[in-house]
């Protein structure tokens, strides 16, 4: 269980963004990509769930469990992503926001049963029916990685997610994050250029 | 600020009372006529003679049936059209095309299209002429019924290829306010294909800022008499034709029957926009429960490729429409079966160019005033909004702003004979204030329309750091939030240039003869047999329209070439 | 007699108009109304769906401000109707004075109507120096317009007839009455039609067969008699029946117009068209519009024929002007231009033998053009049926064919 980058490359119409990345990240653990703003950080997440915008190329290998993720459609490579906004979707409530990930065997009061208890878990007990508009940030940055997490992805990004939050959450929101990973026991790729938001984990410069 | 929010406060009052008090009491005296009032015909009787009279016509079922077929039809094909080619080529090469092409579409005039259109696809047109006489062996067009077919199949294609750019360009502005990249991405990550994103994340968000759109499309496609007569129906022609002609009837009591029939039309828009509602909220419930069914793939993923398709169907078709108008307008003879003109010549060109000034310098005029009192209005209102949305005050005034909606919700025709009354008795028809004051009423909503997600999602923020640089309120909106906004202003300022432009019915009934207008003057020459000077006329008619969104495009490029940041 | 209290309405508004703003029409000569023209604006509002027809217009207008210090503001429309409309707002709105049109273009029912409410200046045009030069004599239609007397409300302007022009290259033996027409839409399925009432040439094509079927043909200068409307007009209906299926789109579709017909005839798409202009085929055939093949024919009985005229509403704000504009526009020198097919094309109202002989030799130099038919080819012209007919018959064909 781990998720391997072989000698990653992006270039951009031809110019490299930074030294070809050879890493791997063993599931259970949170590898952070520090570097300023504009080094390629967020590119390099978004070449790994597939969704590298026009006129960037890709070089080397991304692999998931053993399973080699380059020409697969994102939609199947089954990588959460997580934002500094947390993108809920303000037209679905909490469940509908958290439930929208579960498969589709599930019934739903399967799904309602699911939900309520990751939410129990997560301290946000009977949370499920509150319009997205009325949670404080915290609670959103909760909610919005319990919905990446419902979905039980294989591994998981994490782009930057703490850097809106106030400093007295960001703590809080922080240990939540890492713990539920933890638990998930999945690799996790953290990239952001603040050095107290990384995890306790590896961590590697990227230049 | 109490001191500006107050002053801020008679915006909102100030466009319901362009809007509110001249449009009722043109309901009022249209109204009249259709309950027996008429009294420069002598009619003074309070009577229901003028109904029974439109229900006994026998031309009105017909009527009612292609009015329904064709504005219903035309609204929602356009939209579902319109969010199709959305979400199967967002982020694709094409949708930048059409984003470009968005401004030469809405510039060109609806009757020049359907002009254009009917050449297209008449028996005699350019499609058939393409393989005629071989390898089809018409020597004559075939007797087949294309254009002006008695189901309004043609004349809602027309509306169609017409509106679909117009709620693109919705989409376009709704989409600018939604993250769409990053929702596709977490619907990817998720496991959602692409027809799913659309339609359980994105098109639920986007919707409430189509749904006025929407419901102006429809009616405008409910009354619309210039294409109708184009390209519409003719045994017996749509509703809004057949009250039309009431009104222009040579029997004066005919005008009763008209009056009726207004109402009537007005009726029916009113159940339609009502229906659309409850269709909208049917969906929405039956939706609700779908979107959490948790199903990935749509089984019309398949169809994806049908999306460009149809792009470049609409581009095509409105390509090829304009080509057409070009080469009538050079042509000195173009009979069946000839690709390209026989002979061509420029003179088609000289005597309008002589005539045209005078109704272009007008348009312009008009269309100049009613855009610059739309946006100081519009910009007003918005500033007033977001004072009240500051300070957590909801106001009458600012609830009822959606009246400034209602001349795109109410067929013109159902009010118009009931303000050129008002204004002659008030000795202001013919004069410009009344001509700017018209056009306000149909340029303020589209402005409005196409300005307020840009202005809504401005962030705040630059305009408190802009107080605390350079003082005033006043001073950062116009040194700071403005300019910042330029290009949305601008461009909205465009879109309502172009729609004060194509202003025909009530230039007529507002203008009594004294403004000819390049639309005046190119719907009374389509009413001639002349298709050549008809493609000039409406050739000039798009570049003056043309002439505004280039204008709303270069001049902020122009105004930041050095600011990157500024360019997109 | 439900007629006679509107009637009383419009005689009193008249007489307070008399009384209120001295009507210029009245005890007033030539010299005072010319002094009193000069400055004047006057909107002369028409249809301008013909550059040709606006070109002469225009012509006019600059005359009748070199020659009387008048301007002419040429406001173009779609279809009269929405002026008669306008006039009739202000009506509403109580204005019996300042008008915004001062002179129109119209004939027939709008005539009609507009004199009948009172929308009209009183008679004035025995005024006009160029009036005793009409030949109301042998053009009859010039003194009753749809056999409604035209009592000098409304100057005349141009005659007009009913012809059909056909493809000379196509067609070679055009058909000389109604049943022949029919035959000719049996033999070449999809190739005539005419346009759908209430449009001005589709009524006119159809009181045009009704003339020439009906067994009655004098009841129809009569006001329509409800009692025998079936019996005069069912021979028209019962040819209609059997022309329909036979027609352009099977009849399905109808065109809108006569232009769209002349579109239709350029386009192939029909061969044979029809218009109110005899020498509309060669001003059509000199723009380019129509190509060179296109000729003119009438049926042998004779065709309907009409004045199209000028008239100035009740509350003109330049009656004066507008009275000088129509003079002029009578003028054999306006009349002979307009008569040119080059021009316009558009035959004359005045008798030529009651011109000078320069006046004369005006007209005699226009070349009628390949495709005009002379005054003995054009034949016998009928007169329209009384203006009541049209409303019946426009009903009656819709209950039949536009449902």
């Amino acid at each position: 269980m781990s998720l391997v980058l072989d000698s990653i490359e992006i270039c951009l119409h031809e110019a490299p963004l930074f030294k070809p990345l050879s890493l791997t990240v063993p599931a259970g653990t949170i590898v952070t990509i520090m570097g300023p703003s504009g080094c390629g950080k967020s590119t390099l997440l978004a070449s790994i769930c597939g969704m590298l915008d026009p006129g960037f190329s890709l070089s080397g290998t991304v692999s998931l469990n053993g399973r080699c993720l380059n020409g697969i459609d994102m939609e199947h490579r089954r990588v959460g992503i997580l934002f500094q906004d947390d993108l809920l979707f303000p037209h679905l409530d909490v469940f509908g926001n958290m439930a929208f990930g579960l498969p589709a065997r599930m019934s739903l009061g399967q799904k309602r049963e699911r939900v309520d208890r990751s939410l129990a878990a997560a301290g946000l007990e009977g949370f499920g029916g509150r319009d997205i508009a009325t949670l404080s940030g915290g609670q959103k940055a909760r909610v919005s990685l319990l919905r990446a997490l419902l979905a039980e992805p294989e591994a998981i990004l994490l782009d930057e997610p703490f850097s809106k939050l106030d400093d007295n959450l960001r703590g809080s929101v922080k240990e939540f994050v890492f713990e539920q990973i933890g638990r998930l026991n999945i690799p996790a790729l953290l990239v952001t250029h603040d050095r107290s938001d990384s995890a306790d984990g590896a961590y590697i410069e990227l230049n | 600020m109490p001191g500006q929010r107050s002053r801020l406060k008679i915006f909102p009052a100030l466009a319901l009372a362009i809007f509110l008090l001249p449009i009722l009491a043109g309901l009022l005296f249209t109204w009249a006529p259709a309950f027996g009032y008429l009294s420069a015909a002598g009619s003074t009787h309070f009577s229901l003679e003028p109904f029974a009279t439109l229900l006994r016509h026998p031309s009105l079922p017909g009527a009612l049936r292609s009015t329904l077929i064709s504005g219903v039809g035309a609204s929602l094909l356009s939209l579902a059209l319109a969010l199709w080619i959305a979400a199967t080529l967002y982020g694709t090469r094409l949708w930048s095309v059409i984003e470009l092409s968005l401004a030469p579409l809405l510039s060109l005039p609806h009757a020049a299209f359907a002009i254009g259109f009917t050449f297209l696809i008449a028996p005699s047109g350019w499609l058939i002429r393409a393989v005629s006489p071989y390898p089809s062996g018409f020597t004559y067009p075939p007797d087949w019924i294309t254009a002006g077919d008695p189901w309004a199949v043609s004349l809602t294609l027309t509306m169609l290829f017409k509106e679909t750019p117009f709620l693109l360009l919705m989409i376009f502005s709704g989409l600018s306010r939604l993250d769409v990249r990053r929702t596709i991405m977490i619907g990817r990550s998720l496991g959602y294909r692409r027809l799913r994103i659309w339609t359980r994340l994105i098109i639920p968000q986007l919707y409430p800022m189509l749904r006025l759109p929407l419901l102006a499309v429809l009616a405008y496609s409910l009354s619309v008499v210039d294409l109708a007569y184009i390209i519409g129906p003719s045994l017996p022609p749509t509703l809004a034709v057949l009250i039309d002609r009431w009104f222009n009837a040579p029997e004066i009591s005919s005008r009763l029957v008209g009056a009726a029939g207004s109402l009537l039309l007005l009726f029916v828009t009113l159940a339609c926009i009502v229906s659309a509602l409850a269709l909208e909220y049917l969906i929405s419930k039956v939706g609700s429960r779908k979107i959490l069914d948790g199903r990935r793939q749509s089984p019309f993923e398949v169809l994806v490729p049908t999306g460009s398709l149809y792009a470049l169907v609409l581009l095509a078709v409105n390509l090829f429409s304009l080509l057409a108008l070009i080469l009538w307008s050079v042509a000195h003879s173009w009979r069946f079966p000839h690709f390209f003109p026989t002979r061509f010549s420029l003179t088609n060109w000289s005597t309008p160019l002589r005539q045209l000034l005078e109704p272009l310098s007008v348009s312009a005029l008009a269309a100049l005033l009613s855009c610059l009192l739309a946006i100081i209005l519009v910009v007003g209102c918005f500033e007033n909004e977001q004072n009240l949305a500051r300070t957590r005050i909801a106001s009458i005034s600012q609830r009822s702003l959606w009246i400034i909606y209602l001349p795109l919700l109410i067929p013109q025709i159902s009010f118009l004979f009931g303000i050129q009354v008002v204004l002659v008795i008030f000795h202001l028809d013919g004069t410009w204030p009344a001509l700017v004051w018209v056009h306000l009423v149909f340029v303020l909503p589209y402005v409005f329309l196409t300005l307020a997600n840009a202005y809504r999602s401005y962030d705040q923020r630059y305009s408190y750091v802009g107080m605390t640089l350079c003082g005033g309120p006043l001073r950062t909106l116009f040194r700071i939030k403005l300019i910042m906004l330029a290009k949305p202003i601008l461009f909205s300022m465009a879109v309502g240039f172009g729609v004060s432009i194509a202003q025909y019915l009530p230039t007529l009934y507002v203008g009594a003869g004294r403004f000819a207008t390049i639309t005046t003057e190119t719907v009374s020459i389509a009413s001639g047999s002349d298709r050549r000077v008809m493609a000039v006329y409406a050739l000039t008619q798009l570049l003056l329209a043309l002439t505004g969104f280039l204008t709303a495009i270069v001049l902020p490029a122009a105004m930041f070439r050095k600011r990157k940041a500024m360019q997109n | 007699m439900a007629y006679l209290p509107m009637r009383l309405l419009s005689i009193v508004i008249v007489m307070l108009f008399l009384i209120v703003c001295q009507d210029p029409a009245k005890a007033r000569d030539w010299t005072e109304i010319l002094a009193a023209a000069r400055g004047q604006t006057v909107y002369f509002n028409g249809w301008g769906g013909s550059e040709v027809i606006n070109r002469y217009i225009s012509w006019a207008a600059e005359q009748a401000g070199q020659r009387y210090g008048v301007t002419v503001k040429h406001v173009k429309v779609a279809d009269i109707g929405d002026v008669v409309s306008r006039i009739l707002a202000e009506k509403s709105g109580g204005r019996t004075s300042g008008g915004s049109v001062d002179l129109m273009w119209i004939n027939g029912e709008n005539f009609h109507a507009m004199k009948n409410n009172g929308l009209l200046l009183p008679s004035y045009t025995q005024l006009f120096p160029n009036y005793p030069l009409v030949d109301t004599e042998n053009k009859v239609s010039t003194l009753f317009d749809f056999t409604v007397p035209v009592d000098n409300q409304e100057s005349p302007w141009g005659m007009a007839q009913l012809v059909f022009l056909y493809d000379s290259e196509i067609v070679t033996d055009p058909p000389a009455d109604m049943r022949e027409l029919l035959q000719f839409s049996q033999n070449n399925k999809g190739r005539f039609t005419y346009p759908a009432p209430p449009d001005f040439y589709g009524t006119t094509f159809i009181k045009q067969a009704l003339l020439e079927l009906t067994t009655d043909r004098e009841l129809l200068y009569t006001p329509v008699n409800s009692a025998r409307f079936e019996a005069v007009t069912a021979p028209l209906w019962e040819f209609l029946d059997s022309l329909h299926p036979h027609l352009w789109r099977s009849g399905k579709a109808h065109p809108k117009s006569a232009p769209e017909m002349k579109r239709l005839l350029a386009d192939r798409e029909i061969f044979i068209s029809l218009s109110f202009n005899p020498a509309e085929a060669s001003n059509a055939i000199a723009t380019g519009e129509l190509p060179p093949s296109i000729r003119t024919y009438v049926h042998d009985g004779g065709t309907i024929g009409n004045t199209h005229f000028l008239a100035i509403p009740f509350n003109s704000s330049a009656a004066e002007g507008a009275m000088v504009v129509a003079n002029f526009l009578l003028s054999p020198e306006a009349q002979a231009r307009k008569s040119d097919p080059a021009i316009w094309g558009d035959p004359t109202v005045l008798a030529l033998a009651k011109l000078s002989p320069e006046q004369r030799s005006l007209f005699e130099a226009i070349p009628l053009g390949a495709a005009t038919l002379n005054p003995e080819e054009l034949g016998a012209v009928l007169l329209e049926p009384h203006a009541s007919w049209v409303a019946a018959i426009e009903k009656e064909w819709q209950s039949r064919y536009s449902k």
